[in-house]
């Protein structure tokens, strides 16, 4: 499948940026990831969709070590996943990530938000960063909100900081773990809207979520999980209007996703 | 039974020495056993179990000896062991520090443990250190969290200080019992210092209050 489908995807014929390698996660005796394989490429948006407890979230987090795979590998711009701590740092700050709870750091304003990372990690001078900061709070639609505290904005608000305040790292891969989950209906759309911009920009995405319209829509490519695996990868139309794997359908059918 | 309120007046200048004593001395013990307390915290959580158990032994040690204890133990030992005759103030010092940076410590754990881990997640994913993000992300929110204990600590680190007079440390408590003992005013004496402590605890218990709804953050 891997040879036949390279040839469709896009930049299939360059390096992928993340590749898995037959990745393992055990939790005590219980398997959630059980030898997955794929790969992401440059530009790419890849959707992970599947059940709850199906190893989505497990994969992204083994993305940026922050689930030590127990077999396999995690391979990113050609060199697996180093060992260390301090060499792992290096790898992270590459990536980006947003979190279904947002995790902005409470104490300090979006702007602050921003701008801790390139100051803290980079060494970068305050008032670039902030400048840089505010630029991307901009492009998120949030320039007048710099100066407010967390508590202060919506969830749909906090997530689009933490949008910008994993872009401030300028990352070479974003990995979202469904940073819609926790949001109101009704700010979900300019979440989602952010993102297609990102998407629209050439950023490298790896997205698990639960919103197969955006997949639908915005992804390059999906990957259906369940129980650990991998079951079903295609590009979209051919995941939502002709999925071949019974699991996938019925998944589908069940989101009341009717094609 | 008469009494002479006017003994407390005449030595004024005694107790108000005393007073900036004891304020010193407080102050002097938070600056050292706040970030003595964070220290220990930070070898009670290290990876490295020798420097884990000494964080333990240490704040197991001397928050279950009793101050007064610790005072006189500084005073007799600390001379031998390290061949130096300290100051009754610094001696004093010495011994509010072990016990408040154990208290403290102790204080910090609690306030991390409580950040939930998603916080260090975040800090981690974006490539900060352990340090980094202890320093920038769980600290500052732990600190603010725990200032109430904090503030506690302090007012009682106040009053405690008082348990220095012991080893003739100057502070309040000392200088009102000396002349307690030379005028032979006990109930002056002791009623004065009692009104002296409140006078000067009861706004700083307040001002940390203030401090606490000012700084405190909500999610």
């Amino acid at each position: 499948m891997e040879s036949t489908a390279a040839g469709l995807r896009k930049n299939g014929d360059q390096p992928p940026v993340v590749q898995y390698d037959g990745v393992v996660k055990r939790f005590g005796s219980l398997t959630v990831l059980n030898g997955v394989s794929a790969r992401v490429n440059k530009g790419e948006v890849v959707c992970l969709i599947g059940p709850s407890g199906s190893g989505k979230s497990t994969l992204l987090r083994c993305t940026n070590a922050l689930e030590i795979a127990d077999g396999g590998r995690v391979v990113f711009e050609g060199q697996p996943l180093p060992k260390t701590e301090g060499e792992l740092r290096h790898v992270r700050q590459r990536m980006g990530m947003v979190f279904q709870n947002f995790e902005l750091f409470p104490h300090m304003t979006a702007l602050e938000n921003v701008a801790v990372g390139p100051i803290t990690i980079l060494g970068a001078n305050p008032a670039e960063a902030r400048a840089k900061a505010q630029m991307l709070l901009e492009k998120v639609g949030l320039g007048a909100k710099g100066g407010n505290h967390p508590s202060a904005l919506s969830g749909g608000q906090q997530q689009r900081v933490a949008i910008a305040r994993a872009l401030a790292m300028d990352p070479d891969v974003m990995l979202f773990d469904e940073p819609t989950s926790a949001l109101d209906p009704e700010t979900i759309g300019e979440v989602l809207n952010v993102m297609k911009r990102l998407a629209e920009e050439g950023m490298t995405m790896v997205v698990v979520t639960h919103e197969m319209s955006f997949a639908r829509r915005v992804a390059n490519w999906i990957l259906v999980f369940d129980e650990g695996r991998v079951i079903e990868e295609g590009p979209p139309a051919q995941i939502f209007d002709a999925p071949t794997h019974a699991r996938t359908q019925s998944f589908l059918s069940h989101l009341g996703w009717n094609g | 039974m008469t009494l002479d309120w006017n003994v407390v007046w005449q030595y004024r200048g005694d107790l108000a020495q005393g007073v900036l004593l004891t304020i010193a001395l407080t102050v002097a013990t938070m600056a050292i056993a706040v970030p003595g307390g964070i220290a220990v915290m930070l070898m009670r959580q290290s990876h490295v179990r020798a420097v884990s158990f000494a964080g333990t032994v240490f704040v197991e040690f001397f928050r279950n000896v009793p101050l007064i204890l610790l005072v006189y133990w500084a005073f007799y030992v600390l001379p031998i062991l390290t061949d130096i005759q300290f100051s009754a103030f610094a001696t004093g010092l010495v011994a509010m520090c072990l016990n408040v940076s154990a208290y403290n410590a102790e204080t910090f754990r609690a306030g991390v443990n409580s950040i939930r881990k998603g916080q260090l997640e975040a800090a981690m994913a974006m490539g900060m250190s352990r340090s980094q993000a202890m320093r920038k992300v769980v600290l500052p929110q732990a600190v603010r969290r725990i200032l109430p204990v904090l503030a506690s600590t302090w007012v009682s680190l106040f009053k405690d200080t008082s348990l220095v007079s012991v080893i003739a440390v100057g502070e309040l408590a000392h200088t009102a019992l000396q002349i307690r003992s030379q005028t032979f005013r006990v109930l002056e004496m002791l009623t004065a210092m009692a009104a002296i402590y409140w006078l000067l605890g009861y706004p700083q218990a307040k001002i940390v209050d203030w401090i606490h709804r000012k700084y405190g953050v909500t999610e």
